[in-house]
């Protein structure tokens, strides 16, 4: 077999990995953007209209840039609950049910009670109860992976398939979700959240849908970033990670840990779901989550484990998303274009790994 | 009333779960052999276009699903470079190749077919063998099947006598407990799995062919809706046996079709709950609550020659 020989030949190069690990994710996202821009071209459609109608979708107003960061802010929330797992050398794929459920629970607490609480509670509740909900989902595929051995993987993928029908349940039954049918609508989608429950916004004055979001993601951002670099927590997640079993001789507790892990995953995805409805969507609509959970697993993957890398990736998809969705509306160039970079990326970053990480075969 | 709805039930529970034997029994001998693809729902996807694609300029469905397999199977050496290869993290390589394809399909999808949608695609002809169809209760619901269907029992019987009676299944499975072993032994670990995943690739890209020129005949976006996923959980709860894989394939297929049977005989029971009911009976497989198989020893983990 002559394959192996690239394989041999990357091993035996003698230059500083470090830099690749910048390097690696920068190019492949270059690469999948250049290759987007030719299928573009491959259209017929003009590129420089293409691109008019993403810029102007991205950041073509107040209105837009502000929808852009709101997306970005989701999106960091399901990257940074990846690498939290990470940490631990656990692969929540699961970020779609884990939203979902945040964003269903979220909705269902607005409704039902929290409306009327004092103090700013009237959001915060609805918060946390989808965080909650968020890490239960996360947490069972910890727990699945700690008890039985569950490759967690396969786990939170089928959450992922059991929680977007339980959405739809609920948005399709009146004892559920489901608004009263009215002379206007019967749309299987939630009634609109009360007004106290709506997270404030940022600048009310300007137009911008910018929300209290980008602060709570910023501090969950330094809180992951303290806690993975600098705490003990973070060394003995990487412990567990690394070598289950002398970190079990060591003395540590790693079903625990496993189980924390997955936890506080899904508990990001949760939140990201809660400030999804309560930010800007304000109804819960039974495909809201589409897409969030694939673009939160490319940020995480991108950004190499650290918080900063979630930033960049977060701000990068979010303003994407953005824009290929008006270049669809106003261009007429499928937003899949963007599927197909997201894809390309993935692909191209795992398998360089032979060339960043050299103990990536063991 | 009752026998013709069973007879339905049990015709949309086959036609619901050949797709899934023809993935899974692939997919079983690639994991024999040591190599998961998560990719195998991008793979069907892929297929599933290709087919109808191919059957609608062509006008034969024939062509369409020799389309649909050289796809797929095109689509498994890409991941079998990365997987076997480069050593890449194989489950990582297929959520990338699944995202992909659901990106690739949507974008041509919508470029190709958009202003000419709903139009038939020309589908496999039902066999509708007479001594089948005499058969009480599931005797039309088996004649009423195309040839592919009858394909996938095929397959299964074939991957068996692969695995247990030639030297290659002798191969796959010491590559997949033991390469270093097989690897001293003189097996090639890499042309081993390059094989098996290309064996996966080309029953997927039957099982995605399927979906869209025998069953539907037509395509629509996104449509094997993690077909490709329940296929590897029946590989987990079938313990990588063929036969026993092929009836969580059953079970799963019959699990989708309750989704038109329990409203047909108006029982209350949400739609919304069926839908989850595979993946639900999926994730108790896989947590080992039922059935318990002994995994590969080697999967999903890279072979480096004296490393």
């Amino acid at each position: 077999m002559k394959i192996p020989k690239f394989a041999e030949v990357a091993r035996g190069a003698r230059f500083d990995v470090r830099p690749l690990q910048v390097m690696v994710p920068v190019i492949s996202t270059v690469i999948a953007l250049g290759i987007g821009v030719l299928i573009i071209a491959s259209t017929g459609a003009s590129v420089l209209g293409a691109i008019d109608a993403f810029w102007d979708g991205m950041a073509g107003s107040d209105f837009n840039i502000g929808a852009s960061l709101n997306r970005a802010i989701s999106l960091a929330l399901v990257g940074l609950g990846f690498i939290f797992a990470g940490r631990a050398n656990l692969t929540n794929v699961g970020g779609e049910g884990q939203i979902a459920m945040g964003g269903m629970f979220a909705t269902a607490a607005a409704l039902h009670g929290a409306g009327d609480l004092p103090l700013g509670l009237a959001f915060v509740v609805p918060l946390v109860v989808g965080t909650a909900a968020g890490a239960l989902w996360g947490g069972l595929a910890g727990f699945l992976k700690a008890a039985r051995g569950t490759n967690e993987v396969i786990s939170t993928l089928l959450l992922s398939f059991i929680a977007l029908p339980l959405v739809y349940w609920s948005v399709e039954s009146f004892h559920l979700l489901r608004k009263p049918i009215s002379d206007l609508s019967s749309l299987p989608e939630s009634p609109e959240i009360p007004d106290t429950t709506k997270l404030p916004l940022l600048f009310p004055d300007n137009g911008s849908p910018l929300h209290i979001g980008l602060l709570i993601a910023a501090v969950a951002v330094v809180a992951v970033w303290l806690v993975l670099k600098h705490s003990p927590l973070g060394v003995r997640l990487r412990a567990v990670g690394l070598n289950a079993t002398a970190s079990r001789r060591a003395g540590m507790r790693t079903s625990l840990h496993v189980v924390l892990a997955m936890t506080v995953s899904g508990g990001f995805g949760g939140l990201a779901g809660a400030i999804m409805i309560l930010g800007q969507q304000f109804y819960l609509t039974s495909d809201f989550s589409s897409g969030y959970g694939f673009d939160g697993l490319v940020v995480g993957l991108l950004s190499r484990g650290s918080a900063a890398g979630v930033v960049i990736g977060a701000l990068l998809f979010g303003f994407l998303r953005s824009g290929s969705i008006n270049m669809e509306i106003s261009a007429n160039v499928p937003s899949a274009v963007v599927l197909i970079c997201q894809g390309l990326i993935v692909i191209i970053i795992a398998g360089s790994t032979i060339l960043t990480n050299r103990k990536a075969s063991r | 009333m009752i026998d013709e709805q069973m007879a339905v039930f049990i015709g949309s529970g086959l036609r619901l779960a050949v797709p899934i034997i023809f993935a899974a029994t692939g997919e079983m001998l690639s994991e024999r052999a040591g190599v998961l693809n998560l990719s195998l729902d991008g793979m069907m996807l892929m297929s599933a276009f290709a087919a109808a694609l191919t059957s609608w300029a062509t006008g034969s469905p024939l062509a369409g699903v020799a389309a649909g397999v050289v796809v797929a199977t095109a689509v498994a050496a890409v991941q079998a470079v990365l997987s076997v290869t480069l050593r890449a993290n194989q489950l990582v390589v297929g959520i990338g190749f699944n995202i992909l394809a659901l990106g690739t399909t949507t974008f041509l999808y919508r470029e190709i077919f958009g202003p000419l949608s709903r139009d038939p695609i020309p589908g496999l002809a039902q066999l509708n063998l007479p001594w089948l169809a005499s058969i009480p209760v599931i005797g039309p619901a088996l004649s009423s099947q195309t040839g592919l269907a009858y394909v996938s029992i095929l397959m299964v019987i074939v991957t068996w006598l692969l695995l247990k009676y030639t030297s290659f299944g002798l191969a796959v499975r010491a590559v997949g407990e033991d390469p270093r072993a097989a690897d001293k032994a003189g097996i090639s670990v890499a042309r081993t799995r390059y094989l098996g995943v290309l064996y996966a690739g080309a029953l997927a890209g039957l099982g995605g062919a399927f979906m869209s020129v025998a069953d539907s005949n037509t395509f629509t976006e996104n449509m094997t809706k993690g077909a490709g996923y329940l296929a590897i959980t029946a590989v987990i709860f079938g313990g990588w046996n063929p036969w026993y894989t092929l009836a969580a394939c059953l079970l799963f297929g019959f699990a989708t079709a309750l989704q038109f049977l329990v409203p047909a005989l108006q029982l209350d029971v949400p739609v919304a709950l069926l839908l989850l009911l595979p993946y639900l009976l999926a994730l108790i497989a896989i947590a080992g609550f039922v059935g318990k198989g002994r995994q590969p020893g080697a999967l999903t983990i890279p072979f480096e020659r004296g490393g």
